[in-house]
């Protein structure tokens, strides 16, 4: 089975799939962080805003209705989410919104522009404690066998049921699969722990080095840096 | 040097549910042998392959390469033996092939520029082709997992090789490429399976273990033609050797 949930279109040669990883990751929350700051009352610079991710899209070649598509499908728990924040008229709630949403854009366009594994990897190079990266990169590794763990148990019920139980035993069947996954999730954890062990891992783990910045990703780093400045400038 | 790389004397293990898995093993490996451990589900065959580098912590003298097993060895020892793992997906857990051939490398200091030679060589060795190197182990067919299991463990260039099943599940191609790989390997191997046909093909020597003992080690044409010993043990006696009995 082939799965890709996170990085699909990270295997494109964009110039933007070309930056290093630290340098998009360095852009990107600075960029999210500009978004963030952006005064309620700055209409004009969300749009601005919109315009830089717009370009960023276009250069990066990823499909514009995945983008569109992946936005939509998370946009329903921020609005969860929203609902929990203070009531500060239409205003305040639009404002929550376009700021979701050029963050939710964001994201997307840095995971499927970077590799998930160079992602990691520029993580660990930028100082991020190493147990947060590898337990990252695990639930990278280990969601797609879950996955399938899951539908292979869902296979196994259906084939023993004719009909749909009660709601009560549903609910019953429903726990006890997740008791069960849960149990199966830990005693991987150790047999993969046991793995670990003997590869000889004592808790530390060097990174192979990256590939070096080059003139391009100064270069990109300066003209983001340089259009969050003037933002924070015009707000 | 010690001419065994393995010395193993009563060696007991209770898990901690109670369940006593080794009762008073004793076996001793010579370098270079190959030998095949034997015996129904629940003998204790995986139990006995994790004591191998210290993982379970058994009662009783294990020695690997002339080192008993303590704390301040285990480094050299989990240096000299490399365990396969039955499921591929305990043993690969990093998100690209080549992270994970290099971790052990890594663990063990080898030289950064270094290292993607030993993958390299790790993974040629395991029947594989270098630009396998970037994929994601989940897109990987369990034939090649396998394989690229094997490779993360000869990355480490062990000079002693435990394997759990190697050839579970796998279909009769992948089946035979991996034997052939087996077969070229130069450790000295202890093999837990109940692949009896691998066993005949790749091991001189089989040890029989049934509820935590061993009840027979030898040669393992003759062992494995005894259809009583077999029998009592929940094994049977493989189809090329009876076909052989009856012509």
């Amino acid at each position: 089975m082939r799965h890709s949930f996170i990085d699909r279109y990270a295997g494109l040669d964009s110039p933007l799939h070309l930056l290093e990883a630290r340098t998009k990751l360095l852009a990107f929350t600075g960029l999210i962080v500009g978004v963030l700051c952006v005064p309620a009352g700055q209409g004009s610079l969300f749009f601005v805003y919109f315009f830089a991710t717009a370009i960023l899209m276009g250069v990066s070649q990823v499909p514009l209705a995945y983008i569109v598509g992946r936005t939509l499908l998370i946009l329903p728990f921020i609005v969860l989410a929203g609902l929990a924040v203070p009531w500060k008229g239409y205003l305040g709630l639009s404002v929550l919104f376009l700021r979701a949403i050029l963050c939710l854009m964001l994201l997307i366009l840095l995971t499927n522009t970077t590799r998930f594994v160079e992602l990691l990897r520029g993580l660990r190079k930028l100082g991020c404690p190493q147990i947060l990266v590898m337990n990252l990169s695990f639930l990278y590794r280990y969601v797609f066998v879950l996955t399938e763990e899951t539908m292979r148990m869902k296979q196994a019920r259906d084939c023993r049921r004719v009909s749909r139980a009660r709601f009560r035993e549903e609910i019953k069947l429903l726990s006890s699969m997740l008791g069960t996954l849960l149990i199966r999730s830990f005693e991987r954890a150790e047999r993969m722990h046991f793995a670990m062990l003997s590869r000889a891992y004592e808790g530390d783990l060097p990174v192979v080095s990256p590939r070096r910045f080059s003139f391009r990703d100064v270069a990109f780093l300066a003209g983001v840096g340089l259009f969050i400045y003037l933002t924070f400038l015009m707000g | 040097m010690t001419d065994y790389a393995v010395r193993i004397t009563r060696l007991n293990y209770t898990y901690p549910d109670g369940t006593k898995a080794l009762e008073g093993i004793d076996l001793d490996v010579r370098c270079g042998e190959r030998i095949a451990v034997v015996g129904p589900s629940g003998a204790g065959k995986s139990t006995l392959l994790l004591h191998l580098n210290g993982i379970l912590p058994g009662n009783g003298a294990v020695r690997v390469m002339g080192m008993s097993m303590e704390p301040s060895n285990l480094r050299q020892i989990r240096k000299q033996v490399g365990l396969l793992f039955q499921d591929p997906n305990d043993q690969l857990f990093c998100p690209t092939v080549f992270e994970d051939v290099a971790f052990g490398p890594l663990n063990l200091g080898v030289a950064q520029d270094e290292v993607p030679r030993r993958v390299e060589k790790a993974l040629l060795d395991s029947g594989l082709d270098y630009p396998i190197r970037s994929r994601s182990s989940h897109h990987l067919s369990l034939g090649e997992r396998r394989r690229v299991s094997l490779a993360t463990v000869l990355a480490m260039e062990p000079a002693i090789l435990g394997m759990d099943e190697p050839t579970s599940n796998l279909d009769p191609r992948n089946r035979r490429h991996l034997i052939e790989v087996i077969s070229g390997l130069k450790a000295t191997l202890i093999i837990a399976t109940h692949d009896l046909e691998l066993v005949l093909d790749v091991c001189p020597r089989t040890v029989l273990m049934d509820h935590g003992r061993t009840w027979a080690d030898g040669e393992t044409r003759s062992m494995l033609a005894d259809s009583e010993l077999m029998e009592r043990h929940g094994l049977e006696v493989p189809l090329s050797l009876r076909s052989g009995a009856r012509m």
